[in-house]
């Protein structure tokens, strides 16, 4: 704005400036944590950078094969989930938005209802399901149960709905099924939408707790943030690897983060309240 | 739906539909559907994994809504989140309206730094916040040393376990909070404020005319959204403090987790998880009551 004066300015950076870096130091302060000495971590007087600086946490971390391993599950899961998740939601989203059908109505609201059940209503018989389905300690458990979602549904359809009909109704008279209409126009024309949804099924998956301690007990399933769990109840006294395991199991995210912000940013839009 | 006409020029798609329809039905009745009506049909029996269960009617209801562990945990849920949903939106308020002013190049970086905590798992940032408050090497204590001030033990005392929980909570959903009312304010058009401008307000007399009124419907948004993700937390007590000290620190979730890893029957529990979905409904729908009772005036 033309309107402020240079003072002005400058006091609105700083301020911007100091919030940014109160936002991020928590984050910033255990990465750097995990370089001090192992008796630093907790030593008083309080000191923010390390005396020396150590990468031995981290090695020491990134040598215990469980930790590496669960990272390694917990993305291929993550990546799969939301995968997953884009094609159920997405292909309904197009049904929805676009298609004629029988019983449109009631299928539509038998979806959306199940947007308004509290997961921890169904916790524990979700639970009782999947035993009952022998799922357990399986990475289907962890994948399967979330990936259909009526939100993410119903995100979809509100972009899809927005996409001209002229675009496919050229496809349609030269005689393009609708499938092929949903995969030639529709989905080269997603990535906006796909990119929100898909970081959001990510995180979700990610930084799951609850359900993996649940399902899962074998080691070689065992999710990040499960492990990061049992590690500080376990292995209380090794603070400085909790503080090299707790940043490097941000780290993956916060780079996917980086690498889609300008489209996450740019999709956080309210007009749809108005 | 007004887009029907045009699209029922042409045949209706049954199969097709159905085909793309059925993996979200299917799975949404294998994974929603069916343990929702499982859960309504437990609540009304005296159910557990090792024996015959047995129909109770409204018993367990009746239970939980007499045991004052559950309701001292709904009161706790309400406490907590009366803590952070009003600070969180008049901090992101306030910060947004300073973002909204500066040069885009550095916003874009503002906006983009803001947001990472809201990546950030809730036990990642369990494990930063009780490093934060330990009593001896830990930074808030540090910083109390400044000012003379003794040792607090955050987490272990009555009195400040609860806020000691709410910072967390605001710090990860502040980046988010402050994005949506960014956006909203840059949905007012600044011929308001020209205008304003001419006719001699001041900032005060802008932000109570023209702002307020216009984020009403924005505020609103993040305010139910806000109460009812805050009264569900409880990742936050359950790392940080496992519901302690006594157990000031058990929200309604948490209450509702113990029970089903401690008790042998767990109608109580899901009888509780239900009732805690209409709390949680009604203070919704009351908020809305409440704010929506002006008209909201259009942008």
């Amino acid at each position: 704005m033309n309107t402020l004066t240079r003072t002005q300015k400058s006091i609105i950076t700083t301020i911007s400036a100091a919030v940014t870096l109160v936002a991020l130091f928590p984050l910033l302060w255990v990465a750097i944590a995990g370089f001090k000495e192992r008796s630093e971590v907790l030593a008083t007087p309080f000191r923010f950078f390390p005396k020396r600086w150590l990468v031995q946490n981290y090695t020491d971390i990134l040598g215990d094969w469980t930790f590496v391993q669960s990272m390694l599950v917990t993305f291929g899961g993550a990546v799969l989930f939301a995968a997953l998740s884009l094609a159920v939601n997405a292909s309904a989203a197009y049904v929805f938005a676009r298609l004629d059908f029988k019983f449109k109505g009631l299928m539509w609201v038998y979806v959306i209802t199940t947007m308004f059940v509290p997961g921890m209503a169904i916790l524990l018989t979700s639970f009782i399901v999947v035993n009952k389905m022998g799922m357990l300690d399986t990475l289907a458990v962890l994948v399967l149960p979330g990936v259909a979602s009526a939100g993410h549904m119903f995100f979809i359809r509100q972009f899809y709905l927005n996409i001209p009909l002229a675009l496919e109704e050229a496809a349609l008279i030269d005689g393009a099924g609708r499938a092929r209409i949903f995969t030639s126009v529709f989905l080269p024309m997603s990535f906006p939408v796909f990119v929100i949804v898909g970081i959001g099924s990510y995180l979700a998956f990610w930084n799951s707790f609850v359900w993996p301690t649940m399902t899962i007990t074998n080691p070689h399933l065992f999710q990040i943030m499960q492990y990061l769990y049992t590690f500080r109840s376990e292995r209380s006294t090794e603070m400085g690897m909790l503080m090299a395991g707790s940043a490097l199991s941000a780290l993956p995210t916060v780079i996917l983060f980086l690498i889609f912000q300008r489209h996450i940013i740019s999709g956080i839009k309210i007009s749809g309240l108005k | 739906m007004a887009k029907s006409s045009s699209v029922s020029k042409f045949k209706q798609d049954n199969k097709t539909a159905y085909l793309l329809l059925a993996p979200i039905v299917i799975l949404l009745t294998i994974f929603v559907v069916v343990p929702f009506f499982y859960a309504l049909v437990v609540s009304f029996y005296d159910w557990s994994f090792y024996q015959e269960s047995k129909f109770v009617g409204f018993r367990n209801y009746y239970l939980v809504l007499t045991d004052d562990l559950f309701l001292e945990s709904v009161w706790t849920g309400l406490k907590f989140a009366l803590m952070v949903v009003p600070s969180m939106l008049v901090l992101s308020f306030l910060f947004a309206s300073v973002v909204k002013n500066l040069s885009p190049r550095f916003s874009g970086f503002v906006k983009t730094s803001v947001y990472i905590p809201t990546i950030i798992s809730g036990i990642v940032a369990s494990v930063i916040f009780v490093f934060i408050y330990d009593y001896t090497a830990g930074l808030a204590n540090y910083i109390l040393g400044w000012f003379g001030v003794e040792p607090i033990a955050w987490l272990a005392d009555v009195r400040t376990a609860l806020p000691s929980i709410a910072v967390p909570a605001v710090w990860l959903g502040f980046g988010l909070t402050s994005l949506i009312m960014l956006s909203g304010l840059h949905d007012i058009p600044e011929s308001y404020y020209e205008a304003a401008e001419l006719e001699g307000a001041g900032t005060w007399a802008k932000m109570r005319h023209i702002t307020i009124p216009l984020m009403r419907n924005v505020i609103l948004y993040l305010l139910v959204t806000g109460f009812t993700a805050q009264i569900s937390q409880f990742e936050l007590s359950l790392v940080m403090t496992n519901g302690g000290p006594l157990s000031e620190t058990v929200t309604p979730n948490l209450y509702i987790l113990n029970h089903f890893r401690n008790d042998v029957m767990v109608g109580n529990s899901i009888a509780a998880s239900l009732l805690l979905f209409v709390v949680l409904g009604s203070i919704s729908a009351i908020i809305f009551r409440v704010l929506n009772s002006e008209k909201a005036i259009d942008g």
